[in-house]
């Protein structure tokens, strides 16, 4: 009979604290339980507070998604002020998100994912000694790179909302402040520098070329065409992925959700996704296949093997509560994170899911051909900047060409309501579900990405995304899971913000 | 070589995030000329968990020595004072934080969760800085602790801690040099000035060209809830990415580098008597402060009070 041993793994590079336990039978992962292992009571702290408080303290939330968090935040209050956004405001809220996401994906990319590929377990990989020269933490060359790189691109939130991190610059209505001309140019510049390095050194080639790869043998022929696509960080993970296997793992789990993102201003040139004045487009892909409009109210979070107060089945987040509880029932309760469900059921979210959701034709072929594997996932965060960069430039040169425009409508005190905030963070789906009474917060829940994709199983026992795409990875070596922190990297792990986001829970992963 | 171990607690990882964006020197050159070998970070190493745990008994047990260990993040001890909100390996981070700051040459708190406790310290969780609650000395280790240095926990406050003040901090210590501190042992080089020095409303603030709303030029301490004259820090000196600062871009400040943050009153009101904060600048006599401003605010030139003067 085949030996079944527990083993408890610490992921690192991840932002936050993650830990996963398998059970492996054979050295191949038969079981999992995803834990966070932080509370930091966010919501909590919420309740009680001034109508305009999210806007300080869920930044907070996450040290490499605070802007992210804002927007969350600031479009909640936006519906509750039931207010109209002047369309430069949501040209610079648009703009400073997107600047995140180009940050985050970088730095996850080629400082958290690609660091495993000169771990030694892969001393035999020809391409090895190549990998170590790059990605060696803090020492390879593109590690050094990206670190000197992608903190000049932050520089734009900096210009319009003061500072990154944890800035407060979006409020209902609008933002804090009108940029001059001036400031828009630099803007403009830095947007350049940092498009014109990325299609150098992580795509190996221009946005234009990119945008024609829309099928998985154009990819096979981009890889082939030339040095300057196999030597970039995308086309050096292709070809080492493809040489270690690395398309067998991470599968096994079949739904997809996107909450839709980045309004389109009333006047722009920039074409969004499908009927909802979207850039990128809202919706749920089942098992199926079959893409779904999205209802917020599907939206439920389940507690039973989370280390909260029991209720049964789910919630919707307006309903939910996050009444931490951990002593007893340690048996069965293993995780701070809750478990959202849509329909039901556990979802995916991320970039692979917004191409998913919104149609890609190069990501759905992938997904056709490949199945839903950790290599086309991180493919799609490495290359989701070429598909925000025409837009934001756009939005920059609207903004300097309609700059007498305001920036601001004036919006009473809040008193009395409640509004939803949703949008796609770097991570995927990110929900802010806010209550005001009598001038005061009443109510805060914030659902995030890692919520979704690190989820603990729910109350019907059905494993959450990574749990599930975890099962069958083979480990070579049990006190170096690599393998594991493959695929759960994939998903770009962000346990600060289930920690707080959740209500309590915080997952740390080291591998 | 100098090492350092730097280790996350109940945070966001913000001081991590800010600390990237370090520039002239950049993160890498820094630790390059002073020498500084990175033993663990967890967002930019691989060790292997096992590895990892090595590290870590050899640092208990002396062997290896520490000569700087920088925590970010509250030191979280709920739920009933047990940590369990925040483990590793099922054992409380706290713990571990308390052993191996015992072993350090230096400590460093980064950021206000870490020095003061910071968003956790009103909730379940039961958030402490190193070595104060909030205004209270004690916190994890004790009013009393000293590191092998002789100096206390430094203190680098701020939601996050300003990268600059970060770099500056780690060339003094490895240096050798002593920096001077606060009463709440922050570095006087960087929390000796007020967030409103160098802010580029100060005239209208001179002047009391006050706002009541957003998008607009004039000064945000009256009624926007601006704590830019009453909390230590070098926003404005320094500025943040090297471009800007928050009450530049409109944004109160929400005195993120005080023991109080998050204050608990709501953060875009200021809280007034008659038109006139409760809370006044340190050390000014209110009767002074009502005349002063009475008379500013009379002596207003226009193109201020037609917001004309950029900023």
């Amino acid at each position: 009979m085949a030996k079944k041993i527990i083993r408890d793994i610490p992921l690192n590079r991840v932002e936050g604290d993650l830990e996963i336990r398998v059970e492996l039978e054979n050295n191949r992962i038969v079981d999992a339980w995803s834990s966070g292992t932080m509370f930091r009571g966010i919501e909590n702290i919420l309740r009680g507070r001034g109508a305009l408080d999210g806007l300080v303290i869920t930044p907070r939330v996450c040290g490499i998604c605070s802007t992210t968090h804002l927007m969350a935040a600031a479009k909640a209050l936006d519906q509750i002020a039931a207010v109209s956004v002047p369309d430069n405001a949501v040209r610079l809220r648009n703009l400073t998100l997107m600047v995140e996401h180009c940050q985050s994906d970088v730095r996850h990319s080629v400082l958290m994912f690609l660091p495993d590929f000169a771990a030694p377990i892969y001393q035999a990989h020809p391409l090895y000694t190549e990998a170590v020269k790059r990605y060696a933490p803090l020492q390879g060359e593109r590690c050094i790179d990206v670190v000197r790189q992608t903190k000049t691109i932050l520089e734009i939130i900096a210009i319009l909302g003061g500072q990154w991190p944890h800035s407060s610059f979006m409020v209902p209505g609008g933002v804090t402040y009108v940029p001059t001309m001036t400031e828009l140019n630099q803007c403009r510049h830095i947007l350049q520098h940092y498009r014109k390095w990325y299609e150098q050194t992580v795509l190996g080639c221009s946005l234009e070329r990119w945008q024609a790869v829309r099928s998985a043998t154009d990819l096979d022929a981009w890889l082939a065409e030339g040095a300057s696509h196999r030597e970039s960080d995308t086309g050096f993970f292709l070809r080492f992925a493809r040489e270690a296997g690395l398309h067998a793992l991470g599968q096994r789990h079949g739904c997809f959700l996107s909450y839709g993102s980045l309004d389109l201003p009333g006047d722009t040139a920039i074409v969004g996704a499908g009927e909802d004045k979207l850039l990128v487009a809202a919706g749920f892909v089942g098992k199926d296949g079959q893409p779904q409009r999205f209802d917020q109210a599907q939206v439920k979070e389940h507690v039973g093997f989370s280390w909260y107060t029991d209720y049964p089945g789910g919630r919707h987040p307006f309903e939910g509560e996050t009444d931490p509880q951990a002593t007893g029932a340690e048996g069965k309760k293993y995780s701070w994170a809750k478990a959202p469900r849509y329909l039901d059921q556990p979802a995916e979210t991320g970039p692979l899911a917004e191409r998913i959701v919104g149609g890609d034709p190069l990501f759905c072929d992938l997904l056709r051909r490949d199945g839903a594997n950790l290599v086309i996932r991180q493919l799609a965060r490495m290359t989701r900047p070429a598909t925000l960069f025409p837009a934001m430039e756009t939005w920059v040169d609207e903004m300097i060409a309609r700059h007498d425009q305001p920036y601001y409508t004036a919006v009473p005190p809040l008193v009395e309501g409640r509004g939803f905030g949703l949008i796609e963070a770097a991570r995927g789906a990110l929900g802010h579900w806010v209550e005001i009474k009598d001038g005061k917060i009443s109510h805060y829940q914030i659902v995030t990405p890692t919520a979704w994709n690190g989820s603990p199983r729910d109350s019907e026992g059905v494993r959450g995304p990574w749990e599930e795409a975890l099962i069958g990875t083979a480990i070579k070596d049990i006190d170096n899971p690599v393998e594991a922190g493959h695929v759960v990297r994939s998903f770009d792990a962000c346990l600060v913000c289930t920690v707080h986001v959740v209500g309590p829970g915080r997952i740390p992963v080291r591998c | 070589m100098v090492t350092l171990f730097w280790m996350q607690c109940g945070g966001c990882g913000g001081d991590t995030m800010s600390f990237l964006n370090s520039n002239s020197p950049d993160l890498l050159e820094l630790f390059d000329t002073l020498g500084i070998r990175l033993l663990w970070h967890p967002s930019l190493s691989t060790l292997s968990p096992s590895a990892q745990n090595e590290l870590i008994e050899t640092l208990i047990q002396g062997e290896q020595p520490l000569d700087i260990l920088v925590v970010e993040g509250a030191i979280i001890r709920g739920p009933a004072s047990t940590g369990m909100f925040d483990t590793r390996n099922g054992q409380p981070k706290k713990d571990l934080v308390a052993t191996l700051a015992g072993q350090a040459r230096h400590v460093i708190a980064a950021g206000t969760c870490a020095a003061f406790g910071g968003l956790g310290t009103e909730g379940h969780t039961k958030a402490t800085g190193l070595q104060f609650r909030k205004r209270e000395p004690g916190g994890l280790l004790g009013k009393d602790f000293r590191s092998a240095s002789g100096m206390p926990v430094i203190n680098l406050a701020g939601c996050p801690c300003h990268t600059e003040v970060m770099a500056g901090a780690l060339s003094a210590l490895v240096s050798g040099q002593t920096p001077e501190l606060d009463e709440f042992n922050r570095p006087l080089d960087w929390y000796g000035m007020t967030v409103h020095q160098g802010c580029t409303r100060n005239e209208y603030h001179e002047y009391r060209v006050e706002e009541w709303d957003f998008a607009q030029r004039g000064c945000l301490f009256f009624h926007m809830g601006c704590h830019g004259p009453l909390v230590d820090g070098p926003c404005n000196k320094l500025l943040w990415n090297g471009r800007s600062s928050k009450t530049r871009a409109g944004v109160p400040c929400f005195g993120c580098t005080s023991p109080d943050f998050p204050m608990p009153y709501p953060f875009f009101e200021t809280r007034n008597i008659e038109g006139v904060p409760i809370e006044l600048p340190k050390g000014i006599s209110r009767a002074h402060y009502l005349v002063y401003k009475g008379m500013a605010a009379a002596a207003a030139p226009d193109r201020l009070k037609k917001r004309e003067t950029k900023i």
